[in-house]
């Protein structure tokens, strides 16, 4: 009997393809495995390369407190290293207990590239120790530059192991097309499964998206030490690493739509009826739930920014402007968040009146919410403009005329954007698609273009007086930490979504899942399994910062106090 | 401090609760797999339609598109004055009952495409065995007109037909004829492409397709239609199906490449 037979053979054979766990089942233990250690893994490759540019800008300009950040937060990155590959272990015990079938069939595909996993994750953590035990040995000079490489090089082991366990789960949604439920899965080439349709996009997306991640964690660490501080120096220090880390987040935030984009594209290219699901399908009202929260993500950013301008001399000159651009986000988040293209059975249909909502039908239809989060971003981005001129006052003779210039430039951005927002009202969807290319554009280009002329005017700025770090109130830090809390929530929502349009396959039309756990859940009960997955992530989390301020006191405990206690004991 | 971290907590917990709550109150839908119907000739109408409906909601993915009005036109409310499916389908073609006209849209949507919709309907009868096609059909019917289906019409139409209904198996479409504009029509290939005046225009005309393409290659993209996709034809990628290779006979498949190579 061939070996294509034999694997015909055990595919009909379905009673030794699963196993069973107590109490939540086999799909939720897989499921709080898989998302909590993905949790861990974002967090140990999105602070590294928050740790090594923050290393960076304070080697090239020459500030400590930058290195001092970036050290601390490798310190935390040692316990979250194994909590990772805990997490890691479970997951894999897991599918080949629960799952043994389908876990047999992707190591007959993937074998050689799990081996290599493995291999890098131990050049991954030796340099990580050689990375925090070095950084005292190798602080400076020609050293320095060396410790600085080991950084660089420890985010490139791990982007290497997020591409490998990204071909996994990639080639489990889009396997490439030649490759049959009868083929044998030890013939298919490595390469091959691992080049799919949609790994490239994925690779971009977690790439952007752990940055996003690794500075929102880095937020609520910093506004959890800012509000245990004892000293004004220290809560200076924290609320200056709770700036960064927002400002890293959000940053990073505004472009993860467009990659997130690409990803679309590229299923909908493979495969309609799976983009069809996704965006139309049963997971459209998934799409309500990630407006919402993208619209907390966007309060809370500007929220924390506008209160911290009270501690910015200057900023007073900004602070009436605050309310008008909250009524921006407030309006774009109901549009954005406006249910249109939804499954209705007819009873439905007929309490709504037809098909979309008399009123708000015309607001739910991608003109208006393309228009809605591009404003959302350009008022982001002008709360985080205002911030960063606020205690300055530029000197240089075009001031006045490069301060008009950007506000223009808004206004053609905004203008742009409302344009073909109306626009398309009027055309084909086809034709409509293309517009949100123009929006991006305009946006992107203000951004851009803004920020330069921002730097080349801020040269020898006249200053309005110091940031006071450290006088924040504590709401502002209870912001960050809403922050974390949403995006951590908002990744565990997107996995279920990227999982959940595979609906009844292990592997998309190869791998069927026969188990009772087959259907796909409906969002309350994925609500549920995001909410334990984030609450036992931010748990251990808490355990490990707590864990790193109790195996090593802060790097900032204060000199005052230091000089106190060493005069107390000269005294005595 | 630990009033602090009593504050935290409950930001946590209050934040994850909001999310959980939300996302609780929103209509539940869930995906679910598809199920073999055992549904005998006795069945009863009653049956059928309760049967229909599930499939129509469920495993049949026809809320997707027909759950909105927006890519299709709804089935369950009314359409332009006309009423609901079951009281419309007997008026949509001249000649044809309700029945006929409801299965035919199965078996070959893109002959009946209402006009302001794009001919983007998967070929239900090759993605649902024959009992839930009947069964939807019934559960159709039902929504404002008369259920006439019963049990004797499931095994009538098995085994499953291809676009255009001249059925499968050993001895290809179109009863073994390996005349190729005959293949091109009983293949459902005119459903979304043009030869010469003929033919739809979801796909690519393919009047001159042997001046783009080799033969090779028209046979590679017949057998595995993901292989390619034509510029400006993206949006409509994955829908051409993938069972070309099983439904025609070698005779017949080789005399399609043949003809469409030889139009250049």
């Amino acid at each position: 009997m061939s070996d294509v037979l034999l694997a015909l053979q055990a595919a009909a054979d379905t009673t030794r393809a699963y196993g069973e766990f107590p109490v939540i089942g086999a799909r939720g233990a897989v499921w709080v495995a898989a998302e909590v250690h993905l949790m861990f893994a974002a967090f140990v490759l999105g602070v590294p390369l928050f740790a090594v540019v923050a290393e960076a800008i304070g080697v090239v300009g020459k500030d400590q407190r930058y290195d001092r950040l970036a050290k601390e937060f490798t310190r935390l990155l040692l316990v979250a290293y194994s909590a990772t590959a805990i997490w890691g272990a479970v997951l894999t015990f897991l599918l080949s207990t629960l799952y043994p079938r389908f876990w047999a069939y992707l190591t007959a595909v993937f074998g050689p590239s799990m081996w290599a996993y493995v291999g890098l994750f131990f050049f991954e953590s030796f340099t990580l120790y050689l990375y925090y035990y070095g950084w005292e040995r190798w602080h400076q000079g020609r050293s320095k530059v060396v410790h600085l490489g080991l950084g660089v090089l420890l985010n490139v082991w791990g982007t290497i192991v997020m591409l490998i366990a990204n071909s996994w789960l990639t080639y489990m949604m889009t396997p490439p097309r030649d490759i049959t439920p009868t083929t044998d899965p030890a013939s298919i080439k490595l390469w091959h499964a691992i080049a799919n349709a949609t790994w490239m996009p994925i690779n971009i997306h977690r790439l952007i998206a752990n940055v996003v991640f690794g500075g929102a964690i880095v937020g609520a660490y910093a506004s959890y030490r800012f509000l245990a501080a004892k000293t004004e120096e220290e809560r200076a220090h924290y609320d200056w690493m709770g700036y960064v880390g927002n400002f890293i987040a959000i940053s990073a935030l505004i472009v993860l739509p467009f990659a997130g984009y690409w990803l679309g594209r590229e299923i909908y290219q493979y495969d309609q009826s799976m983009g069809i699901t996704m965006m139309g399908g049963f997971m459209s009202w998934l799409w309500v739930i990630q407006a919402f929260l993208i619209a907390v993500l966007f309060l809370a950013g500007n929220y924390y920014l506008w209160i911290g301008m009270g501690r910015i001399p200057g900023a007073e000159r900004f602070r009436p402007y605050t309310k008008y651009l909250l009524m921006v986000l407030v309006l774009g988040a109901i549009v954005w968040g406006t249910p249109h293209t939804m499954i209705a059975d007819a009873r439905e249909l007929a309490a709504m009146g037809g098909s979309h909502h008399p009123l708000l039908g015309a607001l739910g239809v991608m003109s208006a919410k393309n228009s809605a989060v591009n404003l959302m971003i350009l008022t982001t981005f002008l709360s985080f403009l205002m911030y960063r001129r606020a205690n300055t006052r530029p000197v240089v003779p075009w001031a006045r005329t490069g301060t008009w210039i950007q506000a223009g430039m808004f206004g053609v951005a905004a203008l742009v954007v409302l344009y073909f927002g109306i626009k398309g009202y009027f055309v084909e969807a086809i034709v409509r698609i293309g517009y949100s290319v123009y929006q991006v554009g305009a946006v992107l280009a203000c951004i851009v273009f803004v920020t330069t002329i921002d730097i080349l005017m801020g040269r020898g700025a006249q200053s309005l007086g110091a940031i006071r770090w450290g006088k924040m109130p504590a709401r502002s830090q209870y912001a960050l930490f809403v922050l974390a809390v949403t995006f951590t929530w908002l990744m565990g929502l997107m996995g279920f979504a990227r999982s959940g349009i595979r609906q009844h396959w292990h592997v998309w039309q190869l791998v069927q899942d026969t188990s009772k756990y087959a259907a796909t859940p409906a969002l309350g009960y994925a609500a549920k399994m995001i909410s334990a997955c984030v609450l036992i992530f931010l748990t251990l989390v808490a355990f490990v910062f707590w864990l790193g301020g109790l195996a090593e006191k802060s790097t900032f405990v204060p000199s005052s106090e230091k000089r106190e206690k060493e005069g107390a004991r000269v005294g005595h | 401090m630990w009033g602090t971290n009593l504050r935290i907590v409950l930001v946590v917990l209050g934040t994850l609760a909001l999310y959980t709550l939300i996302a609780n109150k929103i209509p539940q839908v869930q995906s679910e797999v598809p199920q073999t119907l055992t549904l005998g000739p006795n069945v009863t109408t009653e049956q059928l339609v309760a049967a229909g409906e599930k499939v129509y909601n469920g495993a049949g993915g026809c809320t997707t598109c027909h759950g909105l009005g927006t890519r299709a036109p709804n089935l369950l409310t009314d359409e332009k004055g006309q009423g609901p499916i079951g009281a419309r389908c007997g008026r949509r073609e001249p000649g044809k009952t309700c029945k006929q006209y409801l299965f035919e849209s199965l078996d070959n949507p893109t002959a009946y495409v209402v006009a302001g919709y794009q001919p983007i309907m998967p070929v239900m009868t090759r993605q649902l065995p024959p009992e839930q096609i009947w069964a939807v059909i019934a559960f159709l019917e039902s929504q404002g007109g008369t259920e006439d289906v019963t049990g004797a019409d499931i095994p009538a139409s098995a085994p499953p037909s291809p676009p255009g209904g001249g059925g499968t198996g050993a001895g290809g479409v179109a009863g073994g004829s390996t005349d190729p504009m005959t293949l091109f029509r009983a293949a459902g290939c005119v459903g979304c492409h043009k030869i010469g005046a003929e033919g739809g225009n979801v796909g690519p005309d393919l009047s001159h397709v042997g001046a783009r393409r080799s033969a090779e290659s028209i046979r590679t993209k017949i057998l595995d239609p993901a292989s390619s996709t034509a510029r400006g034809f993206e949006r409509f990628a994955g829908i051409m199906p993938k069972t070309f290779g099983t439904t025609l006979t070698a005779a017949q498949f080789e005399a399609l490449v043949r003809f469409l190579a030889a139009h250049k």
